[in-house]
């Protein structure tokens, strides 16, 4: 009795159109990021029972047995594409495909019920790839074909009439806005995931714990935004002081270099010199490390706008021995943190073992390399010496900083180093401490971003992943001294980016390129929106959360009160909200808003009109009731009847100015009590 | 709401009291996708994701009031009950007044799962039919009447339970095939043989208030000639009936109310007057619709008040 039974019959085809908009709307944001071949089926599957007559269709009969055969044909086209099927991405791909396949085989109203809440879900997985001001947007189109999809398999709509479906559609969703804002601020976020994620969750783009010749290049063609930051006062320090530190890499194992197995702990450089305050707004990379100018002088923190959590502990990282910034656990959401830095090459080594540990090399591999530099160091008398000797070679001989090296072999420092001369940053920093360690001097590979763009739109500075680096440090009386052997090839890299360093005719992410174009003006304005919305909407979390109800003064609130506050504001909408729609019918219609406020009027005097009584029968009744009034009432009555019952007239507008006025005459309720 | 007995009176306003309100199968499928896609949000701190799950839910919440509002304020009345013979469909009629805007979709149900679905407009009244199976001979009660929609969006169902005092009459059911009628009075064998023949027309009288709808001359009317009652001059045997129940002894009482139904429905087939005797109810000798129902409804509530009182 409670559940209306679903109606069996086959759908029509207008009820078919809808659903093919809500799934096509639904799939098309995803279209992006699914492998081409699967884009094109599961809108294809689609279009086809859409463009097709239905007798061209293979019969029920046989769809049955076909349309399983097809989501198994799909699902191990993705595993073998994937090379594994349940993670993430797999899921998406085959949902996406999957909805195609549903929409093939839809027969009636219940199908299409579940054709739809699948489709609602494919439109949240887009946000597994991009959280944007765009990918929001691109929901809007399958919302707003929602409400009259929903409709037509309520009642099979009659005419091709869309408009006014999606209008009420969008103002059913803008009524609910309230209660969508109310919920998303006051909804309990998690400071961690639920159950683990798929290993797929985790990898986007940004640096990595292994740099292999040819990594950080391949990184250097992305424009995403990897980190902002907002210098304190507005003062960023010039280009060439910019080396955000990153992954610190000093295992090698003859081509690839990778975290050291075990950290320790570090610390802080405190010096007299200048130290810099900002803070940074970092795209979730999936990884623990944070990002600060060399070297750092604090902790991270939490923003000064957003004080101590209740364990009083608002540190974000802990430091490393080797300066590297470590959070406790993966960084799945932006976060932003406040950061000071003292702008230095140098600071102290922890003592004897990172001397051991940063001259380990393969005795194997790239023999060349270590024969020279041995020999070199034999013709210097120190190591600073050595070490310049070294950068000078890179800058005399004729090595190219490019973004395509040819390709290496077994020994890659070797080749090249030798053969080929042609590299990116990883290349020379690699190279470089091969060199330094076989003259048995530690050194090891240091990995982050170096320069950044200031935004004029703004005035902060993005730091894109165009801009990730490699550089070098060396350990020379009991300091780690940073040297970036790129600059020795390509000086204009650390001074000016990725754009001026590289030769003409090399393919440069466009935001890398020089010249300020009205284009890249538009685009580092929508860059700056895009911050706004990052910080605002999509970084809303748990922290946010906390400083959003602290600002309500709602931090010390018990849970039920929140739930308490929040029910009661539902309830507030839900009057709100029949209210306005009472308003606007009574605006459309003035003669039945003045005789609805005639008759509250009485109401609330101690006569209320019964629904079946007429404005005569009741006027009259309110005669007997109060005769003092009986022409007033009379008056109300008969015009209220010919407005509503009677021929259209030319004197339409003087009835009614005159009920108006009649209706304005009226006494007061108190009065009608007291009478 | 559980009341057998019928408890409204009089012209029944929806307001939220009487309104139900719950989510459909289609609408708990969707809450729990958006419960899903919430989990997958939390999991994945998808902020986006709880702002479009978010999003939904103020759809669903307002759709919840829009189906609410279509419901609420519509004022029910009774109007009027009508008469049936067992087996077939009893029909009653409901006023619906609606002081608001349009409603849309709205659907009357009987206790016999009949339903009639309606738009109503706006600032309108409308008569609703709907019916229920005529179940046996005898009064019987139009039952509680559930008023309901799922307007706009299919997703909630709202309803409320409406019950008048509101009965119909239900004739027994006519015997078919029946043996033919007692012969009149003044019948004989002979005339009784032209019984099936068709009565001829003799010419028109003045229409006088009782004459029956079939009996008006209709084209006289047309023409604006005034109101006329056709009058039929029986061929032989076509004397006035006397149905008599005690002529049927031998069957038990439902066959002969049975049967005396079929008899009255010939007699008024043939244009014959008759009288009808049931205990407890004599009926003079008469002819027309007035006439016919009242016998019909004589047979119908045959020793009804009995049985209510035993």
């Amino acid at each position: 009795m409670i559940f209306s039974a679903a109606p069996a019959s086959p759908l029509t085809r207008m009820q078919l159109a809808w659903l093919a908009a809500l799934v096509l709307l639904a799939q098309a944001p995803l279209a992006f990021y699914v492998p081409l071949w699967m884009a094109v089926a599961g809108a294809g599957l689609v279009a086809a029972r859409l463009a097709l007559p239905a007798d061209r269709l293979p019969s029920p009969q046989l769809r049955r047995w076909l349309l399983p055969l097809l989501a198994l044909t799909v699902a191990i086209g993705i595993r073998v594409k994937f090379g594994y099927f349940l993670a993430r991405d797999p899921c998406v791909a085959f949902l996406y495909v999957l909805v195609g396949i549903k929409y093939l085989e839809t027969r009636n109203a219940r199908d299409g019920g579940l054709l739809v809440c699948l489709a609602l879900f494919l439109l949240l997985t887009q946000f597994f790839y991009a959280q944007t001001i765009g990918a929001a947007l691109a929901t809007l189109p399958a919302l707003l074909v929602l409400g009259g999809t929903l409709a037509a398999l309520r009642e099979a709509p009659t005419n091709a009439e869309w408009k006014g479906a999606v209008v009420g559609t969008a103002r059913m969703i803008a009524q609910g806005i309230p209660i969508a804002a109310l919920l998303f601020v006051l909804f309990p976020r998690l400071a961690g995931p639920l159950w683990g994620l798929p290993a797929d969750a985790l990898a986007r783009t940004g640096l990595s714990d292994r740099m292999a010749p040819g990594s950080i290049g391949a990184l250097s063609l992305s424009d995403d935004v990897a980190f902002r930051v907002d210098f304190d006062g507005g003062l960023a320090p010039p280009p060439a002081q910019r080396y955000w530190r990153g992954p610190v890499l000093s295992r090698f194992d003859g081509e690839a270099w990778t975290l050291p197995q075990r950290a320790r702990g570090g610390l802080l450089l405190r010096t007299d010199s200048r130290t810099i305050a900002y803070t940074v707004t970092l795209e979730p990379h999936g990884r623990l490390w944070l990002f600060a100018l060399e070297h750092p002088a604090s902790l991270p923190r939490r923003p000064a706008d957003a004080p101590a959590t209740s364990s009083g502990d608002d540190t974000l990282a802990l430091l490393t021995s080797d300066h590297q910034l470590l959070t406790r656990a993966p960084l799945l959401q932006a976060v932003r943190y406040t950061e000071r830095s003292t702008l230095a090459s140098t600071f102290p080594s922890v003592g004897e073992t990172e001397r051991r540990d940063n001259l380990q090399l393969p005795r194997d591999k790239n023999p060349r390399a270590i024969t020279f530099a041995r020999d070199l160091r034999g013709q210097v008398e120190s190591d600073r010496a050595f070490i310049a000797a070294v950068l000078a070679r890179f800058h005399d001989e004729p090595f190219v900083y490019t973004l395509t090296p040819s390709p290496l072999g077994r020994d890659p420092v070797d080749g090249f180093l030798f053969d080929t001369r042609r590299g990116f940053c990883e290349h020379y920093a690699g190279a470089f401490v091969v060199l330094l360690r076989a003259a048995g001097i530690p050194a090891r590979v240091v990995t982050g971003y170096q320069g950044g763009e200031i935004n004029p739109d703004g005035g902060y500075l993005i730091v894109r992943q165009s801009d990730a680096h490699a550089w070098a440090e060396a350990l020379l009386d009991g300091r780690w001294q940073r040297f970036d052997p790129t600059a020795a090839v390509a000086p204009s890299r650390v001074e000016r980016g990725l754009g001026a360093a590289l030769p003409l005719g090399e393919q440069v992410p466009y935001m890398a390129q020089l010249d300020m174009t009205w284009v890249k003006r538009l685009r580092l304005h929508w860059d700056a929106i895009n911050y706004q919305w990052q910080r605002g909407v999509v970084g809303f979390n748990l922290d946010r959360q906390r400083d959003l109800l602290r600002d309500l003064n709602l931090d010390n609130a018990r849970p039920w009160q929140i739930v308490a506050l929040a029910a009661g504001a539902i309830l507030l909408w839900g009057i709100f909200v029949l209210a306005m729609a009472r308003m606007r019918l009574l605006h459309a219609d003035p003669v039945l808003a003045l005789w609805s406020r005639a008759c509250s009027r009485l109401a609330r005097g101690g006569l209320r009109r019964s629904p079946e009584e007429g404005p005569l029968a009741y006027a009259q009744r309110a005669a007997r009731r109060w005769p003092q009034w009986k022409g007033l009432f009379e008056r109300i009555g008969e015009s209220y009847a010919v407005l509503r019952y009677g021929p259209q007239t030319a004197d339409r507008a003087d009835l009614i100015a005159a009920l108006r006025r009649s209706v304005q005459t009226l006494p007061t309720a108190r009065a009608l009590r007291t009478r | 709401m559980w009341r057998r007995e019928p408890h409204d009176a009089g012209p029944i306003v929806l307001r939220h009291r009487r309104i139900y309100i719950l989510p459909t199968r289609r609408g708990l499928l969707l809450i729990a996708t958006l419960a899903i896609m919430l989990v997958t949000s939390m999991n994945y701190a998808l902020s986006l994701g709880f702002a479009l799950t978010f999003l939904l839910s103020g759809l669903v919440a307002s759709a919840l009031l829009h189906t609410y509002r279509n419901l609420a304020g519509i004022a029910v009345s009774p109007v009027a009950a009508g008469e049936a013979f067992a087996g077939t469909e009893l029909g009653f009629s409901l006023s619906f007044a609606n002081v608001g805007a349009t409603r849309r979709g709205i659907v009357v149900t009987t206790a016999a799962e009949r339903s009639v679905s309606v738009d109503l407009g706006a600032t309108a009244t409308h008569i609703v039919q709907v019916s229920t199976e005529a179940l046996r001979r005898g009064r019987q009660s139009l039952g509680r009447v559930t008023i309901s929609s799922d307007f706009p969006l299919g997703l909630w169902r709202g309803w409320a339970y409406v019950h008048f005092p509101l009965s119909g009459v239900v004739y027994p059911t006519p015997e078919a095939p029946s043996p033919p009628p007692p012969p009149g009075r003044e019948g004989s064998d002979a005339r009784r043989s032209a019984r099936a023949a068709e009565a001829e027309l003799a010419g028109l009288r003045d229409y006088q208030r009782g004459d029956a709808l079939n009996r008006i001359a209709w084209k006289a009317v047309a023409r604006g000639a005034g109101w006329y009652s056709k009058q039929f001059e029986g061929a032989g045997g076509r004397g006035p009936l006397e149905l008599e129940w005690t002529d049927l002894a031998g069957l038990d009482t439902e066959a002969r109310l049975s049967r005396l139904t079929a008899w009255v429905l010939a007699a008024e087939r043939e244009a014959r007057a008759f009288a009808l005797r049931v205990p407890g109810v004599e009926l003079a000798l008469g002819q027309g619709a007035v006439h016919r129902r009242s016998a019909l409804t004589a047979l119908a509530l045959f020793q009804e008040r009995e049985e209510r009182a035993s």
